[in-house]
């Protein structure tokens, strides 16, 4: 089995002025291999956002070790936080495409499909700031799906927009799942992390609390919550 | 499995490679600073009634201030003082106005940086470039306007250029350095927008440098302050019709070298650690 990426024991705290620090992540162990999709469930500040960034390079762990396989390339699927309100989706998209490494010929004629998939109309002209909850992620997800990435990293991409774009987000990221790809799904729709993981673990304070195959980790994780109320 | 180790082991171990394992090549790099530059300066003029015109206003408003203060109510002997202090102001709003917007751009893209691995020099070189795009029109603008007055001396415009390039290597190595220790302290931007007030004083923006009286002072200031130089060495062009003076253009790039290295080497040692000072804030 080819691991594409391997965290040893990766801790990482902030800093939270006063001489005082938040363990945002502590002691991860997890290897990710072609062909996984890995479910991530846990609470707000579990550490699940902060997992992905270190695995997308975005952040540095304080202590221990992140290994990507040679030439592997993992990307972040956000809800477009990099947004910039006074520029229109089209310009946005365009951004975004230059940012995952398009050159400027190739991010240019990756529009047409972006507005395609985005079903925005006019809108996708408008300024960014005139947009809905919904449009934005809308725009995030068409711009996000021509990532050619080996590991996607997927931090709640899925569970905006109304039921029809979900739908279509599910199954447009389904068929870019190939084999030769990881996925790390994160989200609080245990519905979705079933039908898209085969494995899920567990976030609680920083640290995986419980790990394995998707449906016996989700059964674990549910009735946790329900006894923690 | 491998023990533990300190940040300081992991950077010197793996600094490198990690660099390099960013995605985009230099090529992508740069266009992505003019991309990001470009679509600022769009989504700026958007957001004013008057637009791209504000890049023509306000430093005309400046210099009208100045100018009211200075001759009308100072009366300064300075002679065409109006054209003697649009060359300077010209020049300091560029430097000062860069350096600023690429001290909080790493701040200001935080959205970008949560999202992205990605190089920060990128945000505050994309403030620059921003910067370089306006006073290309500025300039041109304040050209037109010296050679309808017949106030301007064009003999030797094209120096024009090599020291447009200098005062780019200065502002990108004095921008670079100002985003990186706003990332670790906010409080550095007061320091920042202080220490502009301070050039502005010193530099000779209003008052002329060579009037002062003991030549070694007029010395120290020309080789400790860039600016002053830089300014200088505009109205020696525009204004005087001579060629600035080749020792203090020498110390000027060397300077200007140094700092963008010292920028340069810094953002090489702090790369992996800028995201995390930012996003945890």
């Amino acid at each position: 089995m080819t691991h594409l990426l391997t965290l040893d024991n990766v801790s990482l705290s902030f800093d939270m002025g006063a001489n005082s620090r938040y363990d945002a992540l502590s002691g991860i162990r997890l290897q990710i291999a072609a062909g996984d999709r890995v479910g991530v469930v846990g609470a707000n500040g579990s550490g699940k956002s902060t997992l992905l960034k270190i695995m997308a390079k975005i952040f540095e762990p304080e202590t221990g070790h992140v290994e990507w396989a040679p030439n592997v390339t993992a990307s972040l699927l956000t809800l477009g936080l990099g947004f910039r309100p006074d520029l229109s989706g089209r310009d946005n998209a365009y951004l975004s495409c230059l940012l995952m490494g398009l050159s400027s010929k190739a991010a240019s004629s990756c529009l047409d499909e972006i507005e395609s998939f985005c079903e925005l109309g006019s809108f996708f002209d408008q300024p960014v700031k005139f947009y809905s909850t919904g449009m934005r992620a809308r725009l995030a997800f068409g711009s996000a799906l021509l990532n050619q990435s080996q590991v996607l990293l997927i931090d709640e991409v899925l569970s905006v927009g109304d039921s029809v774009f979900r739908e279509k987000a599910r199954q447009a990221l389904e068929e870019r799942l190939s084999p030769e790809r990881a996925a790390i799904i994160v989200s609080h729709n245990l519905g979705q992390i079933s039908s898209l993981a085969d494995t899920a673990i567990v976030m609680e304070r920083g640290e995986i609390s419980a790990s394995g195959a998707v449906d016996d980790v989700l059964n674990v994780y549910q009735r946790s919550t329900v006894s923690s109320r | 499995m491998a023990p533990s180790f300190s940040i300081t082991r992991y950077n010197q171990q793996h600094l490198l490679p990690y660099l390099l394992e960013f995605q985009l090549t230099t090529i992508q790099y740069l266009t992505l600073i003019d991309t990001l530059a470009r679509f600022h300066l769009r989504g700026e003029a958007r957001q004013f009634y008057l637009g791209y015109f504000w890049w023509l206003l306000e430093p005309a408003l400046y210099i009208a201030v100045f100018y009211a203060v200075f001759q009308l109510l100072l009366d300064s002997r300075q002679p065409d003082y109006l054209y003697f202090l649009a060359v300077g102001k010209l020049t300091f709003i560029w430097f000062s106005k860069s350096v600023v917007q690429a001290s909080f751009s790493i701040e200001t893209n935080r959205g970008l940086l949560s999202q992205v691995a990605i190089r920060k020099e990128v945000f505050p070189l994309a403030a620059i470039q921003q910067g370089f795009y306006r006073q290309l029109v500025v300039l041109s603008f304040l050209l037109v306007l010296l050679f309808l007055s017949g106030k301007g001396q064009f003999h030797y415009w094209f120096w024009l250029l090599p020291l447009m390039f200098v005062q780019m290597l200065l502002i990108s190595g004095v921008g670079l350095l100002a985003a990186l220790v706003v990332c670790w302290h906010k409080d550095f931007q007061h320091l920042i927008q202080l220490g502009m007030m301070f050039l502005l004083f010193v530099s000779g923006v209003f008052w002329d440098v060579n009037a002062v009286a003991d030549a070694d002072v007029r010395r120290w200031l020309l080789l400790l302050n860039p600016l002053a130089t830089l300014i200088d060495a505009y109205r020696q062009i525009l204004l005087f019709g001579s060629l600035p003076k080749t020792d203090l253009m020498s110390v000027l790039l060397c300077q200007s070298l140094l700092l963008l290295s010292i920028a340069v080497g810094a953002y090489r040692i702090f790369q992996s650690r800028i995201a995390v000072r930012v996003l945890s804030r």
